[in-house]
């Protein structure tokens, strides 16, 4: 990996909301292959963060790096085709069947869009890589359970085979088990497809299981990152308030 | 002194107002700018424009009939009474005919589909925004502008003036048979004086204002629904938003329409 540029690279991002400067100058650098995790409490910045990485939101200051590209000269379109993003709420588009939100980029593909039956076809083969049988490919989002929803959030964002991969929150409000199951499953399609991944999350347990490198946001900075087998041993106060859940230390908790 | 600054405050608030005003007119000009554009840049979604042109056209068809029939039934019963005065009851067939193709059935029409699209696309739109929807369909390559709000806008500019054609007609309709059946017109009289007093120019009207109107109501369902605000709240004001400017912008064209064709 020495000598690899970062496959994402932040560079003192700036982002403001009004008098709330919500990002002061985030650095990070995600390798080809690695699997980071952003962890920080709600309202650090995370989902800031990841939607100026997908141009959702566009950062006041500071620079994005793709494979050591500024974004602004990077084909939008042409970087997006290589990304793969799992909403927290799964964000599934209620008017389409399960195998067409799977499919959608393929059926909706700019250069050789595939056809129905074979869309269809690769979308119940994602499906069962999920855990899903063929039963659900008919169904409306509104019929499965949250569980199920986001396990086709997760067959959408692997479903073209992308080479990298964002994950928002993929166990918010699942019970412990189901939460698990997902984080088996982020960490066997990342390893398996060997994707560059980014997962914010407040959740340790989903940290402990899918990163390879971990980041802190805090006031607005990358406070703390290293290898996920540092992170225990990490002397950072905040780190450790956070990790722990300890309601006394640095980070201010509002009782 | 608190004379002056009352005054000071009072025409403050009116620049404050105006500014608002003007921005909210740039943002929405914009925005009309950036989903028309996008009907000469591929890639199209026919399949998304085809479900719009039923929503809006085909399933708003009973509320635009229903209303223009008794709009028409009742424009005639008026007339009647109205003109009996000055012994002119017998203009009935050609005021309800140009009443209603003229004005009453695009004001009308374009005001119920404002009432029961306008909402109905904010509301869709808002909640795909509260709920990640647009976002997600950003990462997955694809316009909304492109995929969400052209095809809405499209089928609103083309649906309605179609709409407006048979709502014309069904209250020309309600008309002719309150004319025929309550006020003793003879039927093919009746048919005959309508034809012979409406101009290919009233039809043009009609349906030139029926292109605006739809093109109106469907842009500000989509530009209050995509501006929405977060969770149930942000979704009932941007509904009720589209509903109120739509309705508004529909009553205002018409008079610079009229102006225009008068």
């Amino acid at each position: 990996m020495a000598g690899a540029a970062p496959r994402i690279e932040l560079r003192d991002l700036r982002k403001r909301f009004g008098d709330n400067q919500v990002l002061a100058g985030v650095s990070l650098k995600v390798m080809p292959g690695e699997s980071l995790v952003i962890i920080g409490g709600s309202g650090t910045g995370k989902s800031v963060t990841l939607k100026c990485i997908l141009g959702i939101l566009t950062a006041d200051a500071g620079e994005i790096l793709i494979d050591g590209q500024p974004l602004a000269r990077v084909d939008r379109r042409a970087f997006l085709r290589h990304f793969g993003m799992l909403f927290q709420g799964a964000a599934l588009f209620d008017s389409l069947t399960v195998w067409q939100n799977v499919a959608f980029r393929l059926i909706h593909a700019r250069h050789a869009p595939l056809g129905r039956r074979a869309a269809r076809d690769l979308a119940i083969a994602k499906l069962a890589r999920v855990g899903l049988g063929p039963e659900t490919a008919d169904l409306y989002p509104a019929e499965l359970s949250g569980g199920m929803q986001k396990r086709v959030g997760l067959a959408r964002a692997i479903a073209t085979d992308p080479e990298v991969i964002f994950f928002d929150e993929p166990t918010a409000g699942l019970d412990p088990i189901m939460a698990g199951v997902i984080n088996d499953l982020i960490r066997e399609l990342v390893e398996e497809m060997g994707a560059t991944a980014v997962t914010i999350t407040h959740d340790m347990t989903t940290v402990r299981t899918v990163a390879d490198h971990v980041a802190m946001l805090h006031g607005g900075i990358a406070r703390w990152s290293g290898h996920i087998d540092e992170m225990e041993a990490s002397p950072d106060p905040y780190l450790q308030q956070f990790i722990h859940g300890r309601a006394e230390g640095p980070i201010e908790t509002v009782r | 002194m608190i004379l002056l600054r009352l005054v000071q405050a009072f025409l403050a608030s009116i620049g404050r107002s105006v500014l608002e005003l003007l921005a909210a007119t740039g943002r929405l000009t914009l925005f009309a700018a950036d989903a028309l554009s996008h009907l000469v840049r591929p890639p199209f979604y026919p399949g998304e424009f085809g479900r719009q042109m039923l929503r809006i056209g085909y399933f708003s068809l009973p509320v635009v009939g229903l209303t223009a029939l008794f709009t028409g039934a009742a424009l005639a019963l008026q007339i009647w009474s109205g003109g009996d005065r000055f012994n002119a009851g017998t203009v009935v067939p050609s005021i309800v005919a140009i009443g209603i193709v003229r004005e009453l059935g695009p004001v009308l029409g374009g005001l119920m589909v404002a009432g029961r699209v306008s909402s109905s696309i904010a509301a869709e739109l808002g909640t795909m925004r509260v709920t990640e929807q647009i976002d997600a369909l950003t990462t997955l390559s694809t316009d909304p502008m492109k995929y969400l709000v052209l095809p809405r806008v499209l089928a609103g500019l083309i649906a309605m003036p179609m709409l407006v054609a048979v709502a014309n007609v069904i209250g020309i309709f309600g008309g002719y048979l309150v004319g025929t059946t309550r006020l003793g017109f003879n039927p093919a009289a009746y048919i005959k004086n309508t034809l012979d007093f409406l101009e290919p120019a009233d039809v043009a009207t009609s349906l030139t204002k029926a292109a605006v109107f739809g093109l109106l109501l469907a842009l500000m369902g989509c530009y209050n629904g995509y501006h929405s605000g977060r969770g149930a709240q942000g979704v009932g004001e941007a509904t009720t938003n589209a509903v109120v400017s739509a309705s508004i912008l529909i009553l205002a064209a018409n008079y610079l329409l009229t102006e225009a064709f008068f």
